[in-house]
């Protein structure tokens, strides 16, 4: 592995491979290795030696650093300022079995979000300018450090999600939010799925500013907050902000949320280990090798996916973002076709393989397979970054 | 915006007037969100923003007018909706204005329309003529749907659709003007109109009879005509002021000799003009100042009656839906007045959606584009209907004839629910709508 | 007319078969659909960057995706170039056609298509206008949140195209981060969805790179959007002050403190005075700056967050502090601000910048605006988003002396690299357009655009799709 210190050597590395045909996979600390479809390259370079916070004032809340450096210093100096990144990353080691330190550029080009997504936005949506290396070893510049930024194409969006494909991120500057001054989440136990999906949507039609909704079944709930949480199947709210006003929209909140179920409360410490272990994905990180899935469909449509797929295959799930992003455990076949079938039946969405056994891994695309006009102009939107198609090839489809 | 006019071409007041307003605008656009034409048509030609530039274009080049121009000009109802939108004060009316006195100047419109302009400019304004067009009406309704068929006989098949089914009569024909009672608060002349008091003579009856209630006297001096607005609004320049100036000796006539605190129209396209015969006849120095004086006297029954102070009332149970013409809120600027007293003799009032957009009569419009009118009373009915009001009340007479061909709730004028608020009849439309 | 912008030479292919390709597109188009009488395309010829015009071909004013597609597969056959239109309401002039060009303007679709509650979701075609969005939800509780200050009458379409702000994004995002999916034509006709209710893109973000792509990749048709609940309750409270350095230091100190209101807006005193006069909102005449600060949510929420406002506020000399007290105040507190760039016109023609600059910098990029305007001899009005540092200068000057334009088209330009030399951008929403394309040097390296370049040319590699805008025209490959 090349662990390039400057981000000119960097792009005398990829410089050098583009003229000798030689291909690379690009990571930050690894954490997320076996992530997409199977592929060989000739070397990997990696960004943790680019490390280190550039510039980060408070006020301006808005942090510049290389993209190797770890993603637990920049919480740590944004912590200080009771700052945080509003997406709320997830942390991929503990479902996919791996080590390594989770780097922010990695975090940026898998665009990894937690929670909070469905409402602040996806890492893409705090992601304001980037640096990276094209495949011809061209260091470019995109976006910037301000928030209203349209000045030319928005090649910032495109390298966040690209997994390394399109080029190699060696600088990112992003918005950081401050961190709210309390939390608490609202439990209404022992709706079903469909329950679940109507109780929520009806959370967040109140003017509470939910902040997190998922749903957690009874064959998960166990492995939340070491099994504390009421009995039956916990759907789950999460409200934050001043002191003041969060237990005022709790009231109204539960009011509402009543007539759902019954209710419980969990306090600001509770609450954050809970969407911590939501955000991880908690109860699938179990050391196994069982195909799990990352689906993200239209919120309505998440039970109904699963409900349809429970009558044919093994599957055991839980939904995040109100119900639009299910975590979906098989127990032994992927059942790729089937769940891809379902999701377009339902309106459309994506599904991605996060974790597989290897061979399954090499016989199932990773990435929802796209109709034909979208996947020609994503694979000319990646020859014009990557001419000789050097960084990961086929890892995306 | 940037304009292109010759040092001759501006040696003319009224292009010189045009390039004012011209120079204010500055293309943003806002306008075009409230026009009913661009939100039916949704082409900029057909909205405050692209006529502006056909007419900049025009006037720049000296051009006569043209078919193009025409067209989209002819489609423009004069809402003014534009007016009120406009955050740079663009004066769009007297900028159309003076583009329909440049068409009817230097543009041969096509014989059926010449026709069928002519008709109305020399029945429309008359009462007595206009009678006699609604009894002919009333026989040759059954040919409108023919007349549908041919393109440029449209006009006709509309005019037929919208006149009344049965004649209307004034409950108080004969009886004269009701006598002031009480405190004497004031001196007024109404405006008698031209086609109200054919169509609904109700309206000024019920203004009569309130403003006596509450100590107004009420004068109608002889030799008033036509306010001008229906010529005004094809073009017709001549007829318009000459239309004007008679008015105008009229009333200064009674204001010279009775002394007057105002002077009351009901129908708020009518006002919109009378309060525009300062501008209309700023160039005419025998006129300038009088003209002035009386566009200055000129008010809405509603806005007089706002300076009344009328006595709160209890609640009837009657909801009311307020449709604001045009004329009235665009124009005039008259928007709370109306329900504010609504709302004070009882009534709960309810705001139709798309309030600012035209109910599609607009003087003649209703009769010359019949396919856009259509359109837009279509939307405005429905918008209407969606209050579940019990009535519909309104200030202007154009927009009752066109409002009531599409729905079955009673319309009425604002003041003839006032008028029974305190003590007059129950309006005779409400009563027959109600029974039915 | 200003000439220092060029656009490109019109191709002798399309100038020489122009009554050729108006009958072609009559036969692709219904007659109400396409304008192309001379007198015809006159309001066509520029949007409201009126600075710049130049009359296009024709203009195809579809009612639907499939006359859309077939106009572009016929443009793209025949190397006609397309500019796409939405309200005309761009002040960068991202609107403004060129003399080959076929103007594809979709304000005839304009339906709402679906509003989907359950998943907070509105469907609509391009040509709808902002503000109907948020009108057609608003009884039921929710709202489509970016908000510019030309929502009125603004479209979807156009939104996308220049990934338009507003007021309110400081809490909310821009466009980008409010769009969910597209349905939209290639320029060789090809229609494609892309995104729908779902959150995130299954491969790499293109309706990321389409948003704010200045009709450069192709034509959006479709949009769905993200609604959010009406917050129970907002409060626009009005803070004037001696002088503007004391509030963009208050601004900075309001952000600092970890309070995000949903909108800080900044006016100087000619903005104050413009504004008053239009909305009669009751703005304070006697102060040298305001800002207008938006908080919401609940009572308690939004006395909490004022309460520690004020106190800041307090702390840098505020001269006056007003809260709004009912809905109609707010109503005109927000009208006024919104109609400023259209207000001014009362008092002069004005061209308005967009620079974005980092919050630290506002004080000081306000002074040294103040002095490149006077070094000219014009004035400035600044009427903008503080919370983001999206500043508007307003350059006012009289477009009748073309001496006097061409000073404002210099001043505003060395403006905006103030602010890209202050660590900001040229544009923070209107988009660069035919204004600020000769600038993009000033922030990009040439290695910078020609990446960008490259990639635009994944989507359309004849530069047939606004071809006039956003990159320079010397150094295209």
């Amino acid at each position: 592995m090349l662990t390039p210190h400057t981000e000119a050597d960097a792009a005398y590395v990829i410089r050098t491979a583009a003229t000798d045909g030689k291909t690379l996979g690009l990571c930050g600390g690894n954490t997320r290795a076996g992530f997409g479809n199977v592929t060989e390259t000739a070397e990997t370079v990696s960004s943790r030696a680019l490390s280190g916070i550039v510039d980060y004032d408070p006020a301006e809340m808005v942090v510049t650093a290389r993209s190797g450096t770890p993603l637990a210093e920049i919480e740590a100096a944004l912590a200080a300022n009771r700052q945080m990144l509003a997406f709320e990353p997830m942390d991929h080691r503990g479902i996919m079995g791996t080590g390594g330190e989770p780097t922010i550029g990695g975090v940026f080009a898998a665009n990894v979000s937690g929670p909070r997504r469905f409402v602040s936005g996806a890492a893409r949506d705090s992601l304001l300018g980037i640096r990276f290396i094209n495949g011809k070893g061209e260091v470019i510049r995109a976006g910037g450090r301000v928030m209203k930024n349209v000045t030319g194409l928005d090649l910032v969006k495109l390298l966040a999600g690209s997994h390394g494909t399109l080029g190699f991120l060696t600088e990112v500057t992003f918005r950081v939010l401050p961190v709210p001054q309390t939390a608490e989440t609202i439990v209404i136990s022992g709706l079903d799925d469909a329950g679940a999906a109507k109780a929520m949507a009806a959370a967040l039609a109140l003017p509470v500013e939910v902040s997190g909704a998922a749903h957690l079944p009874q064959t998960v709930r166990h492995r939340f907050l070491s099994g504390s949480l009421p009995d039956g199947e916990a759907t789950v709210l999460r409200l934050e902000g001043l002191a003041a006003s969060v237990s005022v929209r709790s009231e109204k909140l539960a009011a509402v949320m009543q007539a759902f179920g019954p209710i419980a409360r969990l306090d600001a410490d509770e609450s954050r280990t809970l969407w911590q272990e939501i955000r991880d994905v908690h109860p699938y990180a179990d050391n196994s090798q069982k195909p799990l899935w990352r689906v993200s469909v239209a919120p309505s449509a998440g039970h109904q996916l699963v409900a349809a797929l429970r009558l044919e295959a093994g599957v055991d799930a839980f939904y995040d973002w109100q119900g639009g992003l299910i975590w979906m455990r098989m127990e032994a076949d992927p059942e790729a076709e089937l769940l891809r079938r379902f999701i377009r039946a339902l309106g459309g969405g994506h599904a991605t393989l996060v974790r597989a056994s290897a061979t399954v891994r090499t016989q199932c695309p990773a990435f929802e397979p796209q109709p034909d006009a979208v996947a020609q102009l994503s694979a000319r939107v990646k020859q014009k970054l990557d001419p000789g198609g050097i960084f990961s090839p086929g890892k995306m489809g | 915006m940037q304009t292109n006019f010759t040092a001759a071409q501006l040696a003319d007041p009224q292009v010189a007037e045009s390039e004012k307003i011209l120079r204010r605008c500055v293309h943003c656009g806002f306008c075009t969100a409230t026009c009913p034409t661009y939100v039916t048509l949704g082409n900029e030609l057909d909205s405050p923003r692209g006529r502006i530039y056909l007419i900049k274009d025009m006037l720049e080049n000296g051009r006569p007018a043209d078919e193009q121009v025409v067209t989209h000009i002819d489609r423009c109802l004069s809402c003014l909706a534009c007016v009120t939108t406009c955050p740079s004060g663009v004066d769009y009316m007297h900028l159309v204005d003076h583009a329909r006195i440049h068409i009817e100047k230097t543009y041969r419109r096509p014989l059926a329309d010449r026709l069928i302009r002519g008709l109305l400019a020399k029945t429309l304004p008359y009462p007595g003529r206009m009678r006699a067009a609604l009894t002919l009406a009333r026989f040759g309704r059954p040919l409108s749907p023919f007349l549908k068929r041919i393109q440029a006989l449209r006009p006709l098949a509309a005019m037929l659709d919208l006149a009344p089914s049965s004649p209307a009569r004034s409950s108080m024909a004969g009886l004269g003007i009701p006598q002031a009672s009480g405190e004497r608060r004031g001196r007024v002349a109404i405006l008698s109109g031209c086609a109200q008091p054919v169509l609904d003579p109700g309206i000024n009856d019920a203004a009569l009879r309130l403003l006596a209630r509450f100590g107004v006297e009420v004068v109608t001096p002889e030799g008033e005509v036509c306010c001008g607005a229906i010529v005004h609004h094809m073009g017709k320049e001549d007829q318009a002021l000459d239309f004007a100036r008679r008015n105008v000796d009229v009333w200064i006539r009674e204001l010279e000799t009775g002394g007057l605190d105002a002077i009351i129209i009901t129908a708020s396209g009518c006002g919109t003009t009378i309060k525009d015969y300062g501008h209309m006849l700023r160039l005419d120095p025998a006129y300038r100042d009088k003209a002035a004086k009386v566009s200055s006297l000129a008010k809405d029954i509603t806005e007089y009656l706002a300076g009344l102070d009328l006595p709160r009332l209890d609640a009837k149970g009657v909801t009311v839906a307020y449709h604001s013409a045009c004329s009235m809120q665009h124009g005039q600027k008259i928007v709370a007045a109306p329900k504010n007293l609504l709302k004070t003799a009882g009534f709960t009032v309810r705001d139709p959606a798309e309030g600012h957009l035209c109910c599609g009569s607009a003087g003649t419009y209703n009769i010359l584009q019949p396919e856009i009118s259509g359109q837009l009373k279509a939307r405005k009915v429905k918008n209407i209907e969606a209050t579940k009001a019990d009535v519909i009340a309104t200030g202007n007479i154009g927009c009752m004839t066109q409002i009531a061909t599409g729905t079955a709730m009673p319309i009425l004028h604002t003041v003839e629910l006032l008028d029974w608020a305190y003590g007059g009849p129950r309006p005779q439309k409400y009563k027959q709508k109600a029974a039915s | 007319m200003s000439e220092a912008i060029q656009f490109l030479p019109p191709r002798d292919s399309v100038m020489s078969r122009r009554a050729a390709i108006v009958t072609d597109l009559a036969e692709l188009l219904p007659p109400e659909c396409l304008v192309h009488e001379a007198r015809e395309l006159v309001p066509f010829e520029t949007d409201a960057f009126v600075s710049y015009r130049r009359l296009p071909l024709a203009v195809a004013l579809p009612k639907t995706t499939a006359q859309v597609a077939a106009v572009l597969k016929y443009c793209h056959r025949y190397g006609v170039p397309v500019v796409p239109r939405g309200a005309g309401t761009s002040l960068s002039g991202g609107a403004i056609p060129q003399e080959d060009a076929v103007v594809l303007c979709l304000s005839k679709m304009a339906r709402i298509l679906e509003l989907d509650y359950a998943n907070r979701t509105a469907t609509v075609q391009a040509g709808v206008t902002n503000l109907s969005i948020s009108e057609a939800v608003g009884t039921d509780g929710f709202f489509y949140a970016p908000d510019p200050s030309s929502q009125l009458a603004c479209t979807i379409g156009g939104n996308i195209g220049m990934n338009s702000g507003g007021a309110h994004c400081l809490k909310y995002g821009v466009t980008t981060n409010n769009l969910l999916g597209v349905k939209m034509v290639l320029v060789d006709g090809a229609v494609i969805e892309l995104g729908g209710k779902h959150l995130d893109a299954s491969g790499y973000d293109l309706l990321g790179l389409i948003c704010g792509s200045e009709g450069q990749l192709g034509i959006v048709t479709e949009a769905t959007v993200r609604l959010i609940a009406k917050p129970e309750g907002a409060r626009p409270v009005l803070f004037g002050f001696e002088a503007s350095e004391a509030a963009g230091a208050c601004v900075a100190d309001i952000i600092a403190s970890g309070i995000i209101p949903v909108a800080i807006e900044f006016m100087d005193k000619p903005a104050i005075e413009i504004c008053e006069a239009f909305a009669h909102a009751g703005y304070p005449l006697d102060v040298a700056a305001l800002l207008i600060v938006e908080v919401e949510g609940s009572e308690a929420e939004m006395d909490a967050m004022l309460q520690s406002i004020v106190e800041i506020a307090r702390r840098h000399q505020v001269k006056t502090v007003r809260e709004c007290q009912s809905a109609t105040e707010a109503a005109l507190i927000w009208k006024g601000r919104k109609s400023a760039f259209g207000a001014t016109g009362r008092i002069a023609d004005y061209i308005c910048m967009d620079g974005t600059v980092p919050l630290s910098k506002l004080s000081y990029v306000l002074n040294k605006t103040a002095e490149i305007v006077e070094s000219f001899g014009l004035r400035v009005a600044n009427v903008f988003h503080a919370g983001d540092g999206n500043m508007h200068p307003l350059i006012l000057f009289n477009a009748n002396d073309p001496a006097d334009a061409a000073k404002a088209e210099a001043a505003g330009n060395e403006i905006l690299k103030l602010c890209v030399d202050a660590g900001g951008c040229l544009t923070g929403e209107h988009g660069v357009g035919i204004e600020k394309r000769d600038l993009m040097r000033h922030q990009y390296s040439e290695v910078d655009l020609h990446q960008q370049m490259a990639v635009r040319a994944a989507f359309d590699e004849g530069w047939i799709m606004n071809p006039s805008k956003v990159f320079p025209l010397d150094g295209r490959a």
